[in-house]
């Protein structure tokens, strides 16, 4: 018994240093990679300043993207971009719109903003980042094939792609296919009605900002939304699950995850109201602070390029550049009637907008 | 006693003082101590502190103002109330739950018990929002229970609806009992069943008995149990959510994460007052547990004695259809639903065999060049987090119990903060601490896995502090006393003597603190970088880009994983012991 405990102990004893050793290890050959563009003393990362300059235009070195969109599409972006770009290593960080853009504030808040590329959520959002003088201006050669309005004029941010807020409806439940986004406040469908909060998700504030300016929804429709027991949940994800699942009938939700689950096979339908859709455009912009800025701005040129637009298409999503061919299911954006409004108005006003909205279907 | 102890000990210490018997000099323990503040405060309260910062900075510099602006939010209030009834109901429900169930595992012949065992973990390993879908397609208003009981009734009627505070309080109950259960029954095991033989000669009722001399005894376990279950319940984001949002109910951590994800510029800040707020009430549990366990009794400490105390005789059938019952219900059936959706072909399909199939199975093993080194980056940290937190919390509790020390008690305290924010909080903590911890000093972990480690240290350390803390206060002082009056120096001590008693505790918390590193997923989910993807990570893409059936196949799997680790553990302790029993 003795015996086994001293091996028992001998074992944990050289676990420990070997923990300690590696993370030692791990630590030391990180932050010489980690800190080599910052580093003028270092030698290595010297030779490879020089080199920078010397090939001026040259697109090298890392690039540091944060992104909000699904996994695979990320990969597949970046795969196609290093396809052109070899010489690039495009490191990706992943995650929610919120903790994407929580990250980025936290590191600008300790003072070094690391990401190069950022791509997330709407126009509101960048807004907000060129407030507070986070974002690098740029005129990209590809501007003048996306609409004006839905991209920055001073170039800070660029709309990528339309992600139309549509309606769903379950098809062994809604016969009828319904036109009109009037039917969510119809009586009769009183508590078969969902959609995503506004209060978590990015796309659902913009869409509140964005119906609430228009004349024929204005706060009112949103009233009768709530007259009508309409069930408010987290995320776009939420309700494609409560609908597909047959918890309730209609939703407000992204076109694209619809149209994608009907496609698979869910018992959904996909519905453009006719009085207009609002729509997201999840834009990408340069930070000020980029180490890279030549590899950031190829990045965008090729995300806006007509090779990149037809990778989004690909992928499942509506392009934004005019003239490339959207998937299956889904209406390319020159069909689409948009309903919109002006972005720095809608930063200002977004808290405001989500706190009376918060009231509204929480006061009880 | 206590004079001949506290005589014994100016002896040893002037023992210590001449340096014999091996005991390093008292200035080295002074070093010691100092030593691991500093690093605990380093790691543990710096951060802390970074954050706090941010309540009270402004563009004028110092000032009250965000706190003023919160308190006055009536919204504060109401989440506050919500989250002290939920918190608090949630607790008590915990405790019931995890000391009946530890209880009758521990000491009656009720039969499976290696089964009942697993399955009462599978609420733990489960990751919450699976057990929520689950049991609002059970219990939401047209869920199962209601259908039936309208069918019964013959009219529209709502038995229960999971939806709200009460659905909340049920949920977070049920998912933190486990830590309620694996800690008390630790402490069970090593009550001398004597003692309660003499309580029952003596004409004590089995209730006196366990109210009179269970109870006590076990306290350690159960309140350390207990205020796990609290704290976990303070930072659970999943529940409430779920289940409170669509009714306009919220608590302070979804109210945080509301306030983080409004991006606007205050936001932070106002997130850090909150924040305060958990902190606080985290900080009054851990006292309020500590005044409890002042009552805990040592006494006469013993190996672990699993042999059967109590014949349930003809009541047995009773109590394992209640047993269970109650495990169908709370493991197994949200375990199937989940299966059940990582089995069809796109959500919402109906259960039919043309529906049904394997590649989403197949998707998440080989379709995903990032799954096998999530997983086997999830696996490293784990490993490593419950290697630190083993080794550091054991100590640190020893340390708080041994001592009674201020420091010691607040080093404790500021461990237990961290796992009581929410993990949004504590990540972003981390990254504004880490990107450069002091002034002109970048040490480069920010954007490894590194950081990521350091953060589940941080993190999970007090699950450690807690379950080492359980078996630390029920080994009577006598039997260390004992050793070194015999002579034993401190590595001796530790190694023959206090090791083997320590072991159950530390083993329980070792496997709290693995599981939970395993599966964790909102702090990877702030922190992760290229290379670094987690377990958790892959999840919360999968769940993100709305494919429901491929996260929940991968969390299956990962069910199954953990399940077929646990069993393969249990197996190798029983080789064990029957080895043991023979030498």
């Amino acid at each position: 018994m003795k015996r086994m405990w001293e091996k028992g102990w001998q074992l944990t004893l050289s676990l420990i240093a070997a923990t300690v050793m590696l993370a030692g290890c791990g630590a030391g050959g990180q932050s010489a990679t980690g800190q080599a563009p910052a580093a003028t003393t270092n030698t290595s990362s010297g030779e490879q300043a020089a080199q920078q300059t010397e090939a001026a235009p040259a697109v090298v070195g890392t690039l540091s993207f944060y992104t909000s969109q699904p996994d695979a599409d990320a990969a597949a972006l970046i795969d196609a971009f290093t396809k052109k770009y070899p010489d690039v290593k495009v490191e990706l960080f992943r995650s929610g719109t919120e903790e994407v853009i929580s990250r980025l504030l936290a590191e600008a808040k300790a003072g070094s903003v690391k990401a190069d590329v950022l791509l997330v959520a709407d126009a509101p959002t960048f807004v907000g980042l060129k407030q507070q003088d986070l974002l690098l201006s740029y005129q990209s050669p590809e501007a003048d094939q996306i609409p004006t309005e839905l991209r920055d004029p001073d170039g800070t941010y660029y709309g990528t792609k339309v992600m139309a807020t549509a309606m769903i409806v379950n098809t062994t439940q809604v016969k009828e296919r319904p036109d009109s986004w009037q039917v969510l406040a119809d009586p009769a469908n009183s508590g078969k009605v969902l959609m995503p909060s506004p209060l978590y998700s990015g796309a659902a504030a913009y869409n509140l900002g964005v119906l609430t300016r228009q004349e024929t929804f204005g706060w009112d429709f949103y009233e009768q939304l709530k007259a009508n027991e309409v069930t408010v949940t987290k995320g776009n994800g939420a309700v494609l699950k409560s609908v597909a699942g047959g918890e309730k009938a209609y939703g407000m939700i992204v076109d694209f995850l619809a149209a994608r689950a009907k496609q698979e096979g869910s018992p959904v339908d996909l519905i453009y109201p006719k009085e207009g859709v609002p729509v997201i455009t999840e834009p990408i912009g340069i930070l000020k602070e980029t180490q890279n800025p030549d590899a950031a701005k190829a990045f965008v040129d090729f995300v806006l390029s007509e090779e990149g637009q037809k990778l989004a298409a690909s992928i499942g999503y509506t392009p934004i550049r005019k003239g490339v061919e959207p998937p299956a299911g889904l209406v390319p954006i020159d069909q689409m009637k948009i309903l919109s409004a002006d972005p720095v108005e809608l930063e200002k006003t977004r808290e405001a907008d989500k706190k009376r909205f918060g009231e509204m279907m929480g006061g009880n | 006693m206590e004079t001949k102890l506290a005589s014994i000990k100016s002896d040893v210490q002037s023992l210590e003082r001449r340096g014999s018997w091996g005991f390093p000099p008292l200035s080295a323990v002074i070093l010691i101590k100092w030593l691991s503040t500093l690093v605990i405060g380093f790691f543990f309260v710096y951060p802390i502190i970074r954050l706090l910062l941010l309540s009270v900075e402004t563009n004028q510099g110092w000032s009250g103002v965000h706190f003023a602006e919160v308190l006055r939010d009536q919204r504060t209030w109401l989440a506050l109330d919500n989250t002290l009834w939920a918190v608090a109901g949630s607790t008590v429900l915990s405790l019931v739950i995890g000391v009946g169930l530890a209880w009758i595992c521990a000491y009656t012949d009720i039969r499976g018990k290696g089964w009942i065992h697993l399955l009462a973990l599978m609420p733990f390993i489960i990751p919450s929002y699976i057990t929520t879908l689950a049991w609002t397609q059970l219990a939401g208003p047209t869920g199962l229970l209601n259908k039936w009981a309208a069918q019964l009734a013959g009219e529209h009627l709502v038995l229960w609806n999971v939806y709200g505070l009460d659905g909340i309080i049920v949920l977070m109950g049920l998912s933190h009992y486990p830590l309620v259960y694996l800690l008390t029954l630790a402490v069970l095991y090593r009550i001398p069943r004597d003692l309660e033989w003499a309580a029952r000669s003596s004409g004590a009722r089995q209730w006196q008995v366990f109210a009179k001399v269970t109870l006590p005894l076990a306290l350690p376990g159960i309140a350390g149990g207990g205020l796990l279950a609290f704290v976990s319940s303070l930072d659970n984001f999943g529940i409430p959510a779920f289940l409170g949002i669509p009714e306009g109910i919220s608590v302070i951590s979804t109210l945080i994460y509301e306030q983080v994800a409004g991006f606007g510029p205050d936001a932070f800040s106002r997130a850090a007052v909150l924040s305060t707020l958990l902190g606080t009430v985290a900080l009054a549990g851990s006292g309020l547990q500590w005044l409890i366990v002042r009552r805990a009794k040592a006494d006469h400490t013993q190996s672990d004695d699993k042999s059967v105390r109590f014949s349930l005789g003809r009541r047995r059938i009773w109590v394992e259809s209640l047993v269970w019952g109650f495990l169908l219900l709370t493991s197994i059936v949200p375990f199937f639903a989940m299966f059940h959706t990582a089995l069809i072909r796109a959500y919402g399909l109906p259960f039919t065999p043309e529906n049904v199939t394997l590649d989403n199975f197949w998707f998440v093993i080989a379709g995903n060049q990032s799954t096998k080194q999530a997983i086997l980056n999830s696996l490293m940290l784990a490993g490593l987090t419950t290697l630190i937190c083993v080794v550091v919390g054991t100590l640190l509790a020893y340390w708080r119990i041994k001592s009674r020390d201020t420091l010691a008690k607040g080093l404790e305290g500021a461990v237990s903060v961290p796992y009581a924010l929410p993990g949004m909080v504590l990540g972003l903590a981390m990254i504004l601490t880490w990107i450069e911890p002091l002034p002109g000093w970048s040490p480069g972990v920010y954007g490894t896995i590194w950081l990521i480690l350091i953060a589940y240290v941080t993190r999970f350390l007090i699950l450690q502090v807690k379950s080492s803390a359980s078996t630390i206060l029920q080994v009577h002082h006598e039997v260390e006393e004992a050793a070194r009056i015999n002579g034993a120096g401190r590595l001796a001590r530790w190694r023959s003597v206090l090791l083997p008693l320590y072991l159950p505790g530390m083993l329980t918390g070792a496997f709290l603190v693995f599981l939970t590193s395993l599966s964790e997923l909102t702090v990877s989910s702030l922190l992760w970088s290229s290379g670094a993807e987690t377990i958790g990570v892959m999840i919360f893409s999968l769940e993100q880009a709305g494919s429901t059936v491929y996260s929940t196949a991968f969390s299956t799997l990962l069910v199954l994983l953990i399940g077929m680790a646990i069993a393969g553990g249990y197996w190798l302790r029983q080789r064990w012991e029957r080895r043991g029993s023979h030498e």
